[in-house]
C-alpha cells in the first residue's frame, strides 16, 4: 500500500506518473517438470534454477506447525494462520474474529499500541491481518534481518493482545464504519449474500463481519473466550517466505511459540458441523442502482477434494471478461474497474486496492487469472452482444464444501440473455467441452498458479492456507501433474457431477427486474438434447 | 426481496420447500413457499429413475483422474528437483550494445517464467514539435496488427500458447512495450517485440479505435473521484511551463482528431530509432536473448523506412514554477450510493533534482520522511504513521483529508511536490500548513525520523524488488538512462550514508525555488500564488496577513 500511494515507481526512483507497478501480472516460480519426466537422473545448474525452492515443515511439540520457504529474497513475510475464522461462531457472537482483528495492533502486554506502532515503522515493515470464514492470518513483511524481531511481534499480538476496554470501545465505531463501507461495494454484498442463501441456517452463511449488534454489544470477556478456544497451537501454523532459513524460524518458534496451549478446557474440542447446501436465491431489487449484479453458484469440491483441479479447469475454459480491458491491455487492474462501478470510495486509488486485495484474501474466493480470454466462447458472446460489463466464473473451497459459480455485472436490460449464457456455459462443460478448449483452461490455470504467487506475501500466504487445509504444501510439480490429467472426459464427468441438474443458488443485486425466476434458471441446469 | 428456497434433496421427492434461516441484512423477508403437485413430483421422480436427460452417469474411476486427497502427494511424480538459493545474489546486470546501438540488458532469476521488453527514450516530453498526445496514442495502439500479425487478436493468441500476456506503457519520458511468457517461448517473444514497435501496421480502423478510447480515457480522467493523475499532469504544467515534461501528458481534447499516421510516422522515424532504445529482459540467459536480438532487431527495417533523424528534440527541462489552476464543482463526484463531500485539491512543488544527481538519494529520503497519505486510509502499522504529513498534519487537523508527498525525478530535473485536500472554505489554512510544512523540512531532521525513512526506503525498494516486472522496468530504465545499472545493494548502501546535513542541504536548495502550485475544485478562498511564494520564501511559512474587511 505504501509502496502504491507514495511513490509509483519502481525500484528506488525513476519516477513515472500514472503508471501501476502491478500492471504486468507476472509468473514468477515454476518447477522442472517436462525435463524431469523424461527420467533424466541428473539436472544441470540452469535446469535447477528453474524449480521454486522447497517448502520446509515442522512440527512443534505443542502441534503448531512451522513451515517456510527460501527464495533468497533481502525481504521475507512471516506470519501466523490460524484455523478459525467465521464459520467457528455462532449467531450470537458472529464477527468476533473480524472484531479481534482490530483489536490485534492495538497493544500488547508487552508494548502500548504506539510502542508497538513505533517498532514496525522503524523496521520499515507492514503489519497486516485477515479473517476468512475458515482462516484467520496476522502477518508482516519485513527485511530478512529482522526477521526474529517480526516473530516475536507476531507471537506476542496472539498470545497477549493487552484488549483494551478503552479502545473495544473505540473499535466499535470503526467496525460499524466498515460494515457500512461494504455495503457499498456490491460484489462483496452479493458474493456475502451467495452464501447466506447457499448456506442457510448453517455457519457458513454468516458473514465474517457479523451484524452490527455484535459490534455493539460484544464485551471483552467475548473476545478472550475467543481466544481461549480458538488459538490452539495444533490449529496454527507459524509460514514464513523469502530469505529466511528454517531452522532459524523453527528455533524462533521455539522460543516465542512453544508456551502456546494445545488443551482446551474441559477437553471440548470445537468440531465443525456438516454445512448444508440449499439450492435457493436472494433478490434486493434497488432500481436506482446503475448495474445490476448477479451470481450463481452450485455446490463446488471441498478445499482437499482431488476434483478442485477439473473444477478449476473448468472456470479457467469459462474465464473472465472486462469491458474496461480495452484493446489488449491486459492488467489487474480489471478487477479495480470492476468495482468501480460499485465502490464510490473514496479519495484515491490505493483504496480500492486495499478492498480488492483485502477481499480476495479474505474470503478465499479464486478467480481465474485477469486475462481477456478470446477463446473463450462465453466472452466472445458477451464482447459481440454487449451482453455485460463484466464477469467471471469463480470457486471458493471450504473444508468440506465449496462454492463453484459465476458473477456477472450487467446493464437490466441483458440480465436474462446472460444468465442463459452463463448457465449454456456450464452445460457446454458438461455435453461437449472440446480439447483444444480444455487444453486452453490447463494452460491459463497454470499460468495463473504461478502468477499469483508473486512476491514472497502471496508465497507466505499459499504456505500457511495449504498447510491449515491440506497439511503440506501441495508443490507447483504436483499441480501441475494434477492440471495435466484433466482430459475432456475428466473434464465433463467432473462437471456433471457437480453442475448438471444441480439446485443452483442464486443472488441478484440493483435493477434486477429481469432477473429470470428461479424455475426457469433451475431448468436451465440440464439440457433435454445436445 | 423475495426469497425461493429449494432443499437438493427435498425438491422431487416432497414437493414441499422447507425455508431456512437467512443472514441476509435486509429486515423483511418475503418467503414464497412454492409448491408442486404431486403429480409433477411424480413425473420428475420418473425421469430422475429412468434417466432421460436428468440424469446423467458420471465416474471418477473410469476416466482414469487420480482420486486422491490434494492433502495427500500424488504418488508417481518423480521428486521436484528444487531451486537453491545460493549465488541469487550473485546475479548481475550483463549488458550488450549491438551494432546499430541497441543496448540489451537482462539479469536472470529462476523461474519458468520470463519478463521480456523494449524500453525507448520516448514520451510526452519529446512532442514540442509535434501535437501533444501522441505517446498516448502509441500507448493505445500497442500491439495491434502488425507485418506479421493481423491483427491483436492474433497477437494474444500467439503470446496464449505461452502462456503469455503483453502490455505497453507510456509517461513522459519512456514508452515500453513489455511481454510475460514462459521462458521457452523468448524467441517468438523478441520476434513480436520487434514487430510490434517497428511494423506496426496502424489502420485506420485502429487510429479511430484508438480516437474512441483517448476520449473516453479523457473523460474519465474529469469524472474520477481520484484527482490525483489530473493534479500531477497540471503541476507539471505549473513547473515546467511549455517545456519537455511540462508537455501535457494526456492528448488535449482539440488534437485528438488531428494525428492520423502520417504525424505518428514521421515521430516514429525520429524517436523510434535503435540508439534510444533498450531491450531487457529478466528471467532468461542473457546469451539467449542477445541471440534473439540479433536476429529479429539487429537488421529490422522499420516500415516508415531508414531515413536519418531530423527535429529531435534534445531541450533540458526548463523548471520556471507557477501556477494552474482549474475550477470546477466537486460536489458530487461519486460514482455509487455513498456521497463524498466536496474536496478542493492543491498540489504544492519546489524543484527538487534530477535522478542522475547525488541528491537524488537525500531526496527520495526526504520524500519518504514527509509520507503522508489519506486521513481514513485503512491498514494496520506500516502504512507510514510516524511521517510528517501524519504526524504533523493529519493527526493534529483532522478537518484535512489528505496529504501526501510525491517526488517525479526526471533525467534533467525533478519535482518534490505535497498534494493535500480538505472542504472548500478552509482552504486557506490548509495552503498555510503545507507551506509551513514544506519550511520546516529545511530545519534539521530528528535522528529517529531520519533513520525510520532510511530504513523504510530501503525496505520498500527490496519490497518492490520481488517482484519480476519491477525488476524488468527497473533493469530497462536505469539501462535506458544511464547505460548501466546501480545494483539493489548499493542503493540501499548509497541510502545508508545520508545524513540530516545532506537533507538540510537539499532543502534549503530546493526552497530557493520558485513554487509549483495546481489547485483543482471550488478555489475561491485560494491565497493569491504571489502570497504562497511569499509563505514559502519566508521564515515560518506563514502566508502574509490580509485584512479581511479591507480586501
Amino acid at each position: 500500500v505504501l509502496a502504491s500511494q507514495q511513490c509509483c515507481y519502481s525500484g528506488l526512483g525513476f519516477v513515472v506518473d500514472g503508471f501501476h507497478l502491478n500492471i504486468f501480472s507476472t509468473f514468477p516460480f515454476q518447477p522442472v517438470l517436462l525435463s524431469l519426466r523424461r527420467g533424466q537422473a541428473s539436472v544441470s545448474y540452469a535446469q535447477s534454477l528453474l524449480g521454486a525452492p522447497e517448502t520446509q515443515l515442522t512440527a512443534l511439540d505443542n502441534g503448531l506447525r512451522v513451515a517456510s520457504e527460501d527464495t533468497g529474497h533481502a525481504t521475507c513475510t512471516v506470519g501466523l494462520w490460524i484455523g478459525a475464522g467465521s464459520r467457528y461462531e455462532n449467531e450470537r457472537n458472529n464477527g468476533t474474529g473480524f472484531f479481534l482483528e482490530h483489536m490485534a495492533f492495538k497493544g500488547t502486554k508487552k508494548h502500548t499500541q504506539t510502542a508497538l506502532e513505533q517498532q514496525v515503522e522503524s523496521m520499515g515493515a507492514h503489519l497486516s491481518a485477515y479473517t476468512s470464514r475458515e482462516h484467520t492470518a496476522y502477518y508482516m513483511k519485513t527485511l530478512a534481518k529482522d526477521l526474529p524481531k517480526a516473530v516475536e511481534l507476531l507471537s506476542e499480538v496472539v498470545q497477549s493482545c493487552s484488549l483494551n476496554e478503552a479502545e473495544i470501545e473505540q473499535q466499535r465505531g470503526v467496525v460499524l464504519r466498515e460494515l457500512e463501507e461494504v455495503e457499498s461495494n456490491l460484489q462483496e454484498v452479493c458474493l456475502d449474500l451467495l452464501h447466506a442463501t447457499a448456506y442457510q441456517g448453517t455457519p457458513l452463511g454468516q458473514s465474517v463481519m457479523g451484524p452490527s449488534s455484535t459490534a455493539r454489544n460484544l464485551t471483552r470477556q467475548d473476545l478472550v473466550e475467543y481466544i481461549n478456544i480458538h488459538y490452539k497451537a495444533p490449529r496454527m501454523v507459524l509460514a514464513a517466505a523469502g530469505g529466511v532459513n528454517h531452522e532459524e524460524l523453527v528455533g524462533l518458534a521455539k522460543s516465542h511459540m512453544s508456551g502456546v496451549s494445545f488443551e482446551y478446557e474441559g477437553d471440548v474440542v470445537p468440531v465443525l458441523s456438516p454445512c448444508r447446501f440449499t439450492g435457493s436465491d436472494i433478490r434486493m431489487r434497488d432500481d436506482a442502482l446503475p448495474l445490476a449484479h448477479v451470481a450463481i453458484a452450485v455446490e463446488g469440491a471441498s478445499a482437499s477434494s482431488p476434483d478442485i483441479v477439473p473444477l478449476m479447469v473448468a472456470n479457467a475454459v469459462i474465464g473472465s471478461y472486462d469491458l474496461t480491458y480495452g484493446g489488449g491491455k491486459v492488467s489487474n487492474d480489471g478487477i479495480v474497474s470492476l468495482l468501480h462501478s460499485s465502490t464510490p470510495h473514496l479519495l484515491a486509488a490505493w483504496r480500492f486496492w486495499d478492498a480488492v486485495e483485502n477481499f480476495r484474501v479474505a474470503t478465499n474466493l479464486f478467480f481465474p487469472p485477469l486475462m481477456q480470454h478470446l477463446s473463450s466462447r462465453l466472452a466472445r458472446i458477451a464482447v459481440e452482444d454487449k451482453l455485460c460489463h463484466s464477469f467471471q466464473a469463480f470457486s471458493s473451497s471450504y473444508s468440506d464444501t465449496g462454492l463453484l459459480g459465476i458473477y456477472f455485472v450487467s446493464d437490466k436490460h441483458h440480465i436474462d440473455d446472460m444468465m442463459h449464457w452463463s448457465q449454456n456455459a456450464w452445460m457446454n462443460l458438461c455435453t461437449t467441452v472440446t480439447e483444444s478448449d480444455v487444453a486452453r483452461g490447463r494452460n491459463a490455470l497454470k499460468a495463473s498458479l504461478v502468477g499469483q504467487l508473486n512476491g514472497t506475501t502471496p508465497i507466505c500466504d499459499e504456505i500457511g492456507r495449504h498447510v491449515l487445509n491440506y497439511g503440506r504444501r501441495v508443490p507447483l510439480a504436483e499441480w501441475n501433474a494434477r492440471i495435466d490429467a484433466v482430459t475432456p472426459s475428466v473434464l465433463r464427468d467432473v462437471c456433471s457431477k457437480y453442475i448438471y441438474d444441480k439446485c443452483p443458488a442464486v443472488v441478484g443485486v440493483g435493477p434486477i427486474e429481469q432477473l429470470t425466476d428461479y424455475n426457469r434458471i433451475r431448468s436451465a441446469m440440464y439440457w433435454l438434447r445436445f | 426481496m423475495i426469497f425461493h428456497s429449494f432443499q437438493e434433496s427435498n425438491i422431487y421427492s416432497t414437493g414441499c420447500v422447507p425455508c431456512g434461516h437467512v443472514g441476509a441484512p435486509c429486515s423483511i423477508v418475503l418467503v414464497e413457499k412454492i409448491r408442486i403437485n404431486n403429480l409433477w413430483s411424480l413425473f420428475v421422480l420418473i425421469c430422475q429413475r429412468f434417466g432421460i436427460a436428468a440424469y446423467r452417469k458420471y465416474s471418477s474411476s473410469g476416466s482414469g483422474y487420480p482420486n486422491i486427497s490434494l492433502s495427500t502427494p500424488l504418488p508417481g511424480i518423480p521428486k521436484p528437483v528444487f531451486a537453491s538459493v545460493d549465488g541469487q545474489e550473485k546475479y548481475e546486470t550483463k549488458i550488450t550494445t549491438l551494432e546499430n546501438g541497441l543496448k540489451i540488458a537482462s539479469q536472470n532469476k529462476f523461474g519458468q517464467f520470463c519478463t521480456v521488453g523494449i524500453l525507448i527514450n520516448s514520451g510526452s516530453r519529446h512532442e514540442a514539435k509535434y501535437p501533444s498526445g501522441i505517446a498516448q496514442f502509441l500507448e493505445k495502439l500497442a500491439f495491434s496488427s502488425t507485418a506479421q500479425y493481423g491483427s491483436k487478436d492474433e497477437i494474444l493468441l500467439t503470446l496464449e500458447k505461452h502462456g503469455g500476456i503483453c502490455d505497453c506503457q507510456t509517461s513522459r519520458d519512456t514508452t515500453m512495450y513489455a511481454v510475460s511468457a514462459e521462458v521457452k517461448g523468448l524467441d517468438t517473444v523478441v520476434s513480436l517485440l520487434s514487430d510490434a514497435v517497428l511494423q506496426p501496421r496502424l489502420l485506420d480502423e485502429e487510429i479511430e479505435m484508438t480516437k474512441m478510447a483517448v476520449r473516453f480515457e479523457l473523460e474519465d480522467l474529469n469524472m474520477r473521484p481520484d484527482p490525483e493523475p489530473l493534479l500531477t499532469e497540471m503541476i507539471h504544467a505549473a513547473a515546467y511551463r511549455g517545456n519537455t515534461v511540462g508537455l501535457p501528458r494526456f492528448c488535449p481534447a482539440d488534437n485528438v482528431d488531428k494525428l492520423d499516421k502520417t504525424v505518428l510516422h514521421s515521430y516514429l522515424r525520429n524517436y523510434y530509432r535503435p540508439e534510444r532504445m533498450v531491450l531487457a529482459g529478466v528471467g532468461i540467459e542473457h546469451e539467449q536473448l542477445v541471440d534473439s536480438a540479433r536476429k529479429y532487431l539487429l537488421d529490422a527495417k522499420p516500415v516508415w523506412g531508414t531515413s536519418p533523424a531530423a527535429n529531435v528534440d534534445l531541450s533540458v527541462a526548463q523548471y520556471t514554477g507557477g501556477i494552474v489552476k482549474m475550477e470546477k464543482d466537486m460536489s458530487d463526484v461519486s460514482l455509487g450510493p455513498t456521497p463524498i463531500p466536496e474536496l478542493t485539491h492543491i498540489m504544492i512543488g519546489l524543484e527538487s533534482c534530477s535522478f542522475l544527481e547525488d541528491d537524488f538519494i537525500p531526496f527520495a529520503v526526504l520524500n519518504m520522511m514527509m509520507g503522508g497519505g489519506g486521513s481514513f486510509s485503512a491498514g494496520g502499522p506500516g502504512k507510514g504513521m510516524f511521517t510528517r504529513l501524519y504526524l504533523n498534519v493529519l493527526n493534529r487537523h483532522h478537518w484535512m483529508y489528505n496529504a501526501t508527498s510525491y517526488h517525479h525525478s526526471y533525467e534533467d530535473s525533478g519535482l518534490l511536490c505535497i498534494h493535500a485536500s480538505a472542504d472548500p472554505r478552509q482552504v486557506r489554512e490548509m495552503v498555510e500548513i503545507i507551506t509551513r510544512e514544506f519550511i520546516q523540512m529545511g530545519g534539521s531532521a530528528g535522528e529517529m525520523e531520519l533513520e525510520r525513512a532510511k530504513t523504510q526506503l530501503k525496505s520498500m525498494l527490496m519490497m518492490n524488488l520481488e517482484s519480476r516486472p519491477v525488476i524488468f522496468e527497473d533493469v530497462g530504465r536505469q539501462v535506458l538512462s544511464t547505460g548501466k545499472r546501480k545494483l539493489p545493494h548499493e542503493l540501499c548502501h548509497l541510502i545508508s550514508s545520508v545524513t540530516a546535513s545532506d537533507i538540510k542541504k537539499v532543502t534549503t536548495k530546493m526552497l530557493r525555488s520558485k513554487p509549483a502550485v495546481a489547485a483543482l475544485g471550488d478555489l475561491t478562498e485560494l491565497p493569491s500564488y504571489e502570497h504562497i511564494q511569499a509563505a514559502l520564501s519566508s521564515k515560518d511559512g506563514r502566508l502574509p496577513r490580509i485584512y479581511r474587511l479591507f480586501r
